[in-house]
């Protein structure tokens, strides 16, 4: 059947229709034509095609039925080292089938492991090299220990430009028959912020509603509170309403799932334009400040910025 | 807008009104009609019951229907033998101006106080003897002891708890004067969960359908056994009627409610309890400080700090406060609480679909609720079909329609 989800449906099969990426993908292809691979680290932020290389270079050196001799674990679901060593071990282990010479291996969210198990796939990595190759992904190749950073050729995969978003979002509206505007599609790209992923998904939640996609359409979908949200919140507190304002908070983190941190970003950033004196907003800033230091402290977001928001009432 | 407690816009009456009680409200009737006759051999009634069963309720609505003034004594007012022959002695032997008949309620007479209110119990056996008007007693334990005198003055009346069979109809014509959706299951346990007794469980359905316009049977557990909206109420008039940081502490220990849970119906009430901003705002900062401690305490298990987080969240709030909002104001229910009970619920449930997801689109269950939910939430509310086709392609129809019911209707 037919993938619905379009993040699949259109994901690349080969190396060749990968998007950007041009210096990565050209060191892949020479692992195909050498038909040879060393353990990887691919490193970079979500939706830049970390998983989507891995499977790419295995489709390209094995075939369309690489899944025979393809694995893919979620190192933040099969937490432990004993579930790592024993899977990875009866994976690795068992001698392939077919006539490819090693196996390979994607442990993605690698960064979420432990030291400690790190260490324990370091071995098993050293023990199984003559018949598996480890993929290993992460956000930051800074959290894996360094006796796993040198085993590997390090990829590092930057977030997509916009001029590349903005190609693959247009072939796939395309295929879809979609009528897409300049600023609806604007408007996804600046959602993205370079995760692919993440723009196909606005796109196709906005083209659940209507083939037409627009930017009115698109802010609806992201669920991405729009700045005039957070002004809003901030208005009704600079009123004297404070209730009000906890309700548009409680709003912007439930309804919307803005983190904490992101909505301290957003206030920090709409201080500038606040009908308040200068002196004020200096005030408002080392609020904001602390506030920020608090959630790191392990502070209730909706408690902390609830405080803010009195604060601000109370000089209403 | 302003919101009236239930328990007084639904106050029935005429003692027809009362819920329940039938045979026991018709002897009480038979009773004050015997007053057109002259004296009756008992002049007085000791109507006895647990608390909230309408005691009060029907003695006033009693004494409106025949159009008498009514006079009350309750418990908290001074009741020595000789303020007692002031104002009820009085009362039941001067006649009334215009002749307008008269009834004379003594209101929790077991909640006397044999050493404070001295002589009262004599007083009041010597006013059954004169009155010349009805004279209604109430109790919650006809049994205490020291009322055995009155007892045996009185004829005795019972009022029993509300049953099941009398309660679902008059809940169902409050709720759906109120437009509150509900259901029998949700009503059966209220009036399980509350024991019969009408004032609680008209504040718990007032307190639940606030929210949402709905109560549910998950809605009504969340009034767990132990964290009663009763004593948490009792708790919240404290922590926002104390004037010292002794009295607001004592908080803590009139009820066993959960500390983090009395934090979040704090939080949630106190922006309606503390109406100045100013007061407000320092309110909200002792209670974001106390919030900084909890998490201190779950980040290094340093449960030493637990007492600093406790005085902030009571005494911090209650010296915060000076003044106090105009009217009565209910006590809302914690949105916090209510979206913690659902959650365990629903874990499983999230879990799975994560799991149908994370494996046909390359994530992990971890990562998979907060790339995708959002989508397939939006998804679902603007194109069902298309929601029914990406469960098909995900071979997750089970799961997906699970989640549908567990968690995207429930947050709208």
């Amino acid at each position: 059947m037919e993938a619905a989800l379009w993040t699949e449906k259109y994901r690349p099969k080969t190396l060749d229709e990968i998007v950007d990426q041009e210096e990565i993908v050209s060191r892949l292809k020479e692992f195909v034509k050498r038909g040879a691979m060393p353990h990887c680290l691919f490193a970079g932020p979500p939706g830049t095609g970390k998983t989507t290389a891995a499977l790419c270079l295995a489709h390209d050196l094995f075939g369309a039925r690489f899944q025979d001799v393809f694995m893919e674990l979620n190192a933040s679901d099969e937490r432990g080292i004993d579930v790592v060593r024993t899977t990875v071990k009866e994976f690795a282990r068992m001698a392939s089938l077919s006539q490819v010479p090693f196996k390979i291996l994607v442990l993605d969210e690698a960064d979420n492991m432990t030291s400690d198990a790190q260490s324990a796939l370091r071995r098993t990595m050293e023990k199984y090299t003559d018949t598996c190759r480890f993929i290993l992904c992460c956000n930051y190749s800074g959290r894996i220990i360094e006796p796993i950073q040198s085993r590997c050729a390090l990829f590092r995969f930057t977030p997509l430009p916009e001029s590349k978003i903005v190609e693959h979002l247009h072939h796939i509206a395309k295929q879809e028959s979609l009528r897409v505007t300049e600023s609806g599609l604007k408007s996804v790209v600046e959602v993205a912020e370079g995760d692919l992923r993440k723009g196909i998904n606005t796109l196709q939640a906005a083209a659940s509603m209507s083939k037409g996609i627009t930017e009115e359409a698109v802010y609806q979908v992201v669920g991405r509170a729009k700045p005039t949200d957070v002004h809003e919140m901030l208005t009704h507190a600079l009123k004297g309403d404070f209730i009000k304002a906890r309700e548009e908070l409680r709003q912007l983190l439930v309804k919307y799932g803005l983190s904490g941190s992101e909505i301290v970003r957003q206030i920090h950033s709409e201080i500038f334009r606040l009908p308040v004196p200068e002196k004020k907003r200096i005030s408002l800033i080392e609020a904001v400040g602390e506030i920020d230091f608090r959630l790191v402290q392990g502070g209730d977001e909706e408690i902390q910025l609830s405080a803010l928001l009195a604060k601000l009432a109370s000089d209403a | 807008m302003t919101v009236e407690p239930w328990t007084i816009k639904y106050k029935p009456r005429t003692s027809k009104d009362v819920a329940g009680n039938k045979p026991a409200i018709e002897k009480l009737r038979d009773w004050i009609e015997s007053w057109n006759k002259g004296r009756p051999n008992k002049a007085a009634v000791l109507l006895y019951g647990p608390a909230g069963v309408g005691k009060t309720s029907v003695t006033e609505a009693l004494a409106r229907e025949h159009g008498w003034d009514l006079v009350e004594i309750n418990a908290s007012d001074q009741r020595s033998g000789e303020i007692l022959s002031k104002v009820a002695g009085l009362a039941s032997t001067q006649s009334t101006l215009f002749g307008k008949g008269r009834l004379i309620l003594l209101d929790e007479v077991d909640g006397i106080n044999l050493r404070a209110d001295q002589g009262a119990v004599a007083t009041i056996l010597q006013i059954i003897k004169e009155t010349q008007y009805p004279l209604i007693l109430t109790a919650n334990d006809p049994w205490d002891p020291k009322i055995r005198p009155l007892r045996e003055a009185c004829l005795q009346i019972e009022l029993k708890r509300l049953g099941v069979r009398d309660g679902l109809p008059l809940l169902r014509s409050i709720l759906s004067q109120e437009e509150v959706k509900t259901n029998e299951d949700a009503l059966r346990l209220i009036i399980d969960r509350d024991r019969g007794d009408i004032r609680s469980i008209l504040n718990d359905m007032q307190l639940l359908s606030s929210r949402r316009g709905v109560v549910t049977v998950d809605d009504v557990d969340l009034l767990s056994g132990r964290d009663r909206t009763e004593s948490i109420f009792e708790v919240l008039r404290v922590v926002f009627n104390s004037r010292t940081v002794a009295a607001a502490r004592r908080a803590l220990s009139i009820s066993d409610v959960d500390q983090e849970m009395l934090f979040q119906w704090i939080f949630e009430n106190a922006p309606y309890q503390v109406p100045r901003p100013i007061e407000l705002e320092e309110a909200m900062s002792a209670l974001a400080e106390a919030d900084l401690y909890f998490g201190r305490i779950k980040k290094t298990q340093s449960w030493h700090l637990l007492s600093y987080a406790l005085d902030l969240m009571t005494a911090g709030v209650a010296v915060a406060k000076q003044t106090s909002p105009s009217g009565w104001v209910p006590m809302r229910f914690p949105q916090k609480i209510s979206s913690m009970s659902r959650t365990r619920a629903i874990r499983d449930v999230r879990k799975k679909a994560a799991a149908s997801i994370g494996l046909k689109s390359h994530v992990s269950v971890r990562r998979a609720p907060q790339l995708y939910f959002p989508l397939l939430r939006f998804i679902y509310e603007h194109n069902p079909d298309e929601y029914e086709r990406i469960a098909a392609s995900l071979d997750a129809k089970e799961e997906l329609e699970d989640l549908l019911s567990s968690e995207f209707k429930l947050e709208t």
